[in-house]
């Protein structure tokens, strides 16, 4: 996949935020979230990514163009925010009439593309050439995207920024904005960042997520890295793993981790290099690894691993899940499917037996 | 006193309902609507006392008087420069106060406030200190350019724009700032300059504010008297005009010319408030 955006070693203090060497690279029409909680630099990111604000030091390329000095209508990047930002004076059509395709002949753009020159193609392309001569202030949060992308893609941009555009939207629509804005993206084959706190839009749309942490990258890679291996415990808890345990590494040899965690031990695999042993360590274990039974079944199993006896302290359903809560000695949280959690039967006084397998369990040195 | 200029000029929305609108109106809503009462009362029956004491005859006479004629259209001349040049002027100042930070800002705004604050006799000596024959610039642009402060409709409408910019500065200030910068943003990226932006953008979105300021601006300075009194005594404005036909003729005459600058004033108040409504220029929305 060949280089589209460049993001080199961008500083930039501006006020309480302070951007620490960025550094991440786009191919074509490949996604990047960035994920971070609130005040951790990403809005700022984008706006300079944007060319709304100077760096102290790095440089930002675009489509093979050194961009860093240039101001923000020269940039060609197309640029989504919460609630679309549509103007609202102006109709949907003025709307995508108004870009202006900065330095950019109208031909020789991708094929299979709308011409950008020409809004009532960018809005038939995008299904909503009936809301035209409408005002912005009557289109559902549907509309808005599809509006807000035809107007980014009239000023034929090398690349998109969305920040937090879902985020004031209820949960069922921004799960079905969120599916229809990433076949969009697939479609044009435009790279896109995209900025946001909340780790389901990662999950969803991310080819690469970069955790950013007080305007430094603390992890970037896959989703599924990122999901499955935090890089610490602030990464784990912001992509909401359930269990973040304190232990310590009793032996390790080959990948294979004995641990202590409160009174009981846990093996874990894993090719983490987290330390000898006696070095304290976190262990993060996603709730849906935990795998309950009831306890006179597994009783039965003496030679397995992981298996945890504990007392149900709590269970909350969430959608077709039960959150179950389990104190083994430590507390322990485990996703069951609602009938499955029905149907269990749980020993005297309420205990389970809690079972995690040793590749389920991922080690942090912090 | 920016709270009195911004609750005239700030427009609320769905303003006769109650946030929660109750099923039947409560105890509250009734005491205030009484208070409201006597005090739309206080501020209206005054106007219709001085309407309705003048026969037709009575104003048609004094609509005669070329003098009185003169004046009314001397004010409106000068209440119509003053809000234009608040406008040219207090619009970009306006601007940069809702966009930008820097030090001194919070004495800034406070400094537009303040010929609110002043009485206008003294705004007048003021301005005479100034613009007067000695006055720092009144010397001088009377050596240079002929420019005269005194006697002149450039007095007037210099007194006048003392004592009423401030409208326009905190009315547009308030519509500059309610523009969400995000949407200039975007329009930079759409590849329009700070200026296309400006023009396209912002500026329409607080059309509404800038023009309720401006017909704000335009209304005080008509009714201006203590400060051009002071500087400009001739060619008398209307105001003026009356308090002389007052002191020399008494109530009757008085109140006769004090009803056609009402009229007219009220008339054309309405008119630009009713532009100002229709918002937006360059836009082609609709």
């Amino acid at each position: 996949m060949s280089i589209a955006v460049a993001v080199e070693a961008l500083s930039l203090t501006l006020g309480a935020v302070r951007l620490n060497k960025l550094d991440f690279r786009l191919g074509r029409g490949e996604i990047l979230v960035i994920l971070g909680p609130n005040g951790a630099g990403k809005s700022v990111t984008l706006e300079t990514i944007a060319g709304f604000h100077r760096p102290d030091s790095g440089r930002v390329f675009l489509g093979g163009r050194d961009v860093t000095a240039l101001p923000p209508e020269q940039r060609r990047v197309g640029f989504v925010v919460q609630n679309f930002g549509l103007f609202p004076h102006l109709t949907v059509a003025q709307n995508v009439a108004i870009a202006r395709r900065a330095g950019r002949a109208a031909a020789g753009h991708d094929a299979g593309l709308p011409p950008h020159g020409d809004p009532e193609a960018l809005l038939s392309y995008f299904g909503i050439a009936h809301l035209a001569h409408r005002a912005p202030a009557g289109l559902s949060a549907g509309e808005k995207q599809r509006v807000a992308l035809a107007r980014a893609l009239a000023s034929a941009p090398d690349l998109f920024l969305f920040d937090e555009p879902f985020s004031a939207l209820d949960a069922e629509t921004r799960d079905q904005l969120r599916e229809e804005l990433k076949s969009f993206l697939r479609a044009l084959a435009i790279p896109a960042i995209f900025v946001t706190h909340d780790h389901d839009d990662a999950l969803a749309l991310a080819d690469t997520v970069v955790v950013l942490r007080d305007g430094a990258i603390v992890q970037s890679g896959s989703a599924a890295e990122i999901f499955g291996k935090p890089a610490n415990s602030f990464v784990a808890r912001f992509v909401g793993v359930e269990n973040i345990l304190p232990g310590q590494v009793v032996a390790a040899s080959d990948g294979l981790f004995t641990l202590a965690v409160g009174e009981r031990t846990l093996r874990a695999a894993s090719s983490a290099n987290v330390g000898s042993p006696r070095h304290s360590i976190l262990l993060a274990v996603r709730a849906e690894n935990v795998t309950l039974l009831s306890s006179r079944v597994a009783a039965e199993s003496p030679g397995a691993v992981n298996q945890l006896q504990g007392h149900v302290t709590g269970s909350r359903t969430i959608g077709p899940l039960v959150m179950v809560q389990i104190d083994c000695g430590f507390a322990l949280k485990a996703y069951v499917l609602a009938p499955q959690w029905q149907a269990m039967k749980l020993g005297q006084e309420g205990t389970v037996l809690a079972e995690i397998a040793p590749d389920a369990i991922h080690l942090m040195s912090e | 006193m920016t709270d009195v200029t911004a609750s005239r000029v700030a427009p609320i929305k769905g303003r006769w309902q109650a946030r929660a609108a109750p099923s039947r109106p409560g105890t509250l809503y009734l005491l205030c609507w009484f208070c409201g009462s006597l005090l739309l009362a206080f501020l209206v029956i005054p106007l219709i006392a001085l309407a309705t004491h003048q026969s037709a005859q009575n104003l048609g006479e004094v609509a005669g008087i070329a003098d009185v004629r003169d004046a009314i259209a001397l004010s409106l001349e000068g209440a119509f420069l003053s809000a234009a040049l608040a406008a040219l002027a207090g619009v970009p100042l306006a601007y940069v106060l809702a966009r930008t930070r820097f030090p001194g800002k919070g004495v800034t705004a406070a400094l537009i406030d303040l010929p609110l604050a002043v009485p206008h006799t003294v705004a007048g000596i003021a301005l005479l200190m100034v613009f007067g024959r000695q006055g720092v610039f009144g010397e001088p642009l009377q050596a240079l350019v002929g420019l005269k402060f005194w006697g002149t409709l450039a007095g007037i409408v210099v007194a006048m724009l003392f004592v009423s910019a401030p409208y326009t500065v905190n009315a547009a200030r308030i519509g500059f700032e309610a523009v969400d910068p995000r949407l200039e943003q975007i329009a930079r990226t759409l590849g329009l300059g700070p200026w296309r932006t400006f023009l396209r953008i912002t500026l329409p979105l607080a059309w509404h504010s800038i023009m309720t300021g401006v017909t704000l601006t335009y209304a005080r300075s008509i009714s201006e008297f203590g400060a051009v009194v002071i500087l400009v005594y001739y060619p008398m404005t209307a105001p003026v005009k009356i308090y002389e036909l007052f002191l020399r003729f008494g109530l009757e005459q008085a109140a006769a010319a004090a009803l056609l600058l009402l009229i007219v004033s009220l008339g054309l108040f309405v008119l630009l408030r009713a532009l100002a409504q229709r918002g937006v220029p360059a836009s082609g929305s609709r």
